[in-house]
């Protein structure tokens, strides 16, 4: 059986009478990026804080890269490179005093070449020894990178990375971990931005009160041959309806203005419909395959959780 | 285990705060030495003729004074007449008197200051956030304490050397090198103690660093205990400052009440021992190492036990 980059097994937290993880079990592979969804209060951080032994697990166990944590604890927490919340730094030392400590704490010696190699990588090169206090949010994400991947991790864990970045940081760090996950590094990431998550994750879990209730990879969300709504874009939309509506069978056909109309159909009817079109006259400009978000797809799984509870 | 002490030193010293408690007691001492100076006046070379007229004059008062105030007179009597008969000059002035009388007072800003830093050894950790980015690192929470606390306790020796070596320069400087094993005289509880100037400041020295270091043990534990630096500190200070008035009221119970003497107020100031063999009645300085040792102990599992059980989740 080939080891996986993280492998958590019935993950449980309990504090007083309060299940806030109740058997959680999932995997990351090598080179993944694997997502951890769901509302606020919903046990992300205390699984991510539990994985990098900020808190005491209740239950369950952590093997990372074949290592179980409870066994060897140190080459365990080796492997793995963290970033929890906004990374937090000694604001009255320079950015590479700061990494210099972390340096210093890791098992395997980290060279100076290599502090150097990583502030070049997150572009800190011009204020690598002014103090942090001077950094910007911005930069002091960048340096919270730089110290999680000092010593080489196989496994970058984040939670709620993007927090408090404006949208062309939060562009640079998504590129940023793709390129990472494209040399290897595999990657856990939380957070309850849907849309952020979608452009981010290979598979995600989402979860819910604590539970695991749904892991999906992202291909699963956009099967091609399912069918999907539809918009075309046309000189006249009403003519086209009707003779949409003559000539074939569709279930949701609906106006939406006088040049825009939407239909419920899979892959192969869209060219039907696009030859139809066209035989009768009809000026196409454009056709639009309305993607189901994953903030649908969450909406729907949790929404199905909800009701199972009810039942 | 090194390189974590290194680490730590090496935040304690990027600090601006670490240096100014250094200069604060340079400070300190400077001031000691000026004032000292300025209040010493010129040395009287006969002195031993003043003060056989001052024995004369209070002879001449006894034999008017009445009884009760006639033992009080012949008791200054008889200090003086010690001073005479041993050829003590009560006046004297060196660099070691100075380290003695003066210096040794500056230990109280040298445990202030180590309280200080102590209680804001974790707390601030806690407080800026870093204490997370600080422990997912591949080694264990203890190993990460102790090097905190070895820091401590290293950074609390340099505030004392700094108070000792720049006490010896600062004396040597305004009254010039004296005799290190000058007679002189101590008040204390039961009378007056013949000692020498030099080996009684290192034996107060001796004395107050068992103090120093259960004082930033209580320190470091608060400072585990809370997440608010500010509160740590000032929690820190209150206990510092309670202690000595809670150790007199203990002097009063333990005439009363055996239980007094297992409370850990009144060892905690063992430079008593310098100048007296007993306290508390008929408590010795083992016995209060003893109970010292076993609050220690107490103190340092209780931190390390909840540092080790306790989630991070700020």
């Amino acid at each position: 059986m080939a080891t996986h980059a993280l492998e958590v097994r019935s993950l449980t937290k309990v504090i007083g009478k309060k299940k806030l993880v109740d058997d959680v079990s999932f995997s990351v592979e090598k080179g993944e990026i694997f997502g951890l969804l769901g509302p606020n209060g919903a046990g992300k951080t205390t699984i991510i804080r539990m994985i990098v032994s900020l808190i005491k697990r209740t239950d369950g166990a952590v093997i990372i890269n074949g290592t179980n944590l409870d066994e060897q604890y140190k080459d365990a927490m080796s492997e793995m490179g963290a970033i929890v919340e906004n990374p937090e730094f000694y604001k009255y030392m320079s950015g590479y005093k700061n990494l210099k400590h972390y340096a210093n704490m890791a098992l395997k010696e980290v060279s100076d070449e290599r502090i150097k190699e990583v502030v070049k990588l997150v572009k800190l090169e011009d204020v690598m020894h002014k103090k942090v206090k001077t950094y910007s949010l911005g930069m002091r994400q960048r340096l919270g990178v730089a110290q999680a991947l000092l010593h080489n991790p196989s496994l970058l864990i984040l939670d709620e990375p993007t927090n408090g970045l404006d949208p062309q940081g939060i562009r640079e760090f998504r590129d940023y971990l793709h390129t990472l996950a494209g040399q290897g590094m595999s990657v856990l990431v939380s957070s309850h931005l849907l849309s952020e998550m979608q452009l981010m994750c290979n598979r995600f879990a989402i979860l819910e009160k604590g539970k695991l209730i749904h892991i999906a990879s992202m291909n699963e969300t956009s099967e091609i041959d399912e069918a999907k709504e539809v918009v075309f874009e046309v000189d006249n939309s009403q003519e086209a309806v009707d003779v949409v509506k003559e000539q074939i069978e569709v279930s949701s056909i609906k106006v939406i203005s006088d040049q825009q109309f939407s239909v419920h159909i899979n892959r192969a009817g869209i060219g039907t419909i696009n030859r139809l079109l066209i035989s009768n006259e009809i000026d196409v400009f454009g056709i639009n395959r309305v993607e189901a978000t994953l903030e649908d797809r969450f909406f729907e799984i949790t929404n199905q959780g909800v009701k199972e509870e009810v039942k | 285990m090194i390189s974590l002490i290194r680490n730590e030193l090496m935040k304690m010293f990027q600090k601006k705060s670490s240096w100014i408690y250094l200069i604060i007691i340079l400070i300190a001492v400077i001031a000691g030495g000026i004032i000292s100076n300025a209040v010493a006046g010129e040395p009287d070379e006969d002195w031993k003729a003043t003060m056989k007229a001052e024995v004369e004059e209070l002879q001449k008062s006894a034999d008017e004074a009445s009884e009760g105030e006639k033992q009080y007179i012949q008791e200054q009597i008889q200090q003086k007449q010690q001073y005479l008969d041993k050829d003590v000059n009560p006046d004297a002035q060196s660099n070691w008197h100075f380290m003695n009388e003066v210096v040794y007072g500056v230990t109280i800003l040298v445990t202030l200051l180590s309280v200080i830093v102590a209680s804001a050894s974790v707390s601030s950790e806690f407080a800026d956030g870093t204490i997370k980015q600080l422990l997912i690192r591949p080694h264990q929470r203890w190993a990460i304490l102790l090097s905190k606390y070895i820091s401590i306790l290293i950074y609390a020796l340099v505030l004392l050397l700094t108070m000792i070596v720049s006490g010896y320069l600062v004396g040597l400087i305004a009254f010039g090198n004296g005799d290190f094993s000058a007679k002189i005289f101590e008040m204390a509880m039961d009378g007056q103690k013949e000692a020498a100037v030099g080996p009684q400041f290192f034996l107060k020295m001796a004395y107050y660093l068992p103090s120093l270091l259960i004082i930033t043990a209580i320190a470091f534990m608060l400072s585990t205990l809370f997440k608010s630096q500010a509160l740590a500190v000032g929690i820190g200070i209150f206990v510092l400052f309670v202690s000595s008035t809670l150790g007199g009221l203990m002097v009063f119970l333990a005439e009363k009440y055996e239980w007094a003497k297992f409370v850990i107020f009144p060892h905690l100031d063992l430079t008593v021992y310098a100048l007296q063999d007993k306290i508390l009645g008929d408590v010795t300085l083992p016995f209060s190492l003893m109970i010292l040792t076993i609050y220690y102990a107490i103190f340092m599992i209780l931190t390390f036990v909840f540092f080790q059980k306790r989630d991070i989740s700020i």
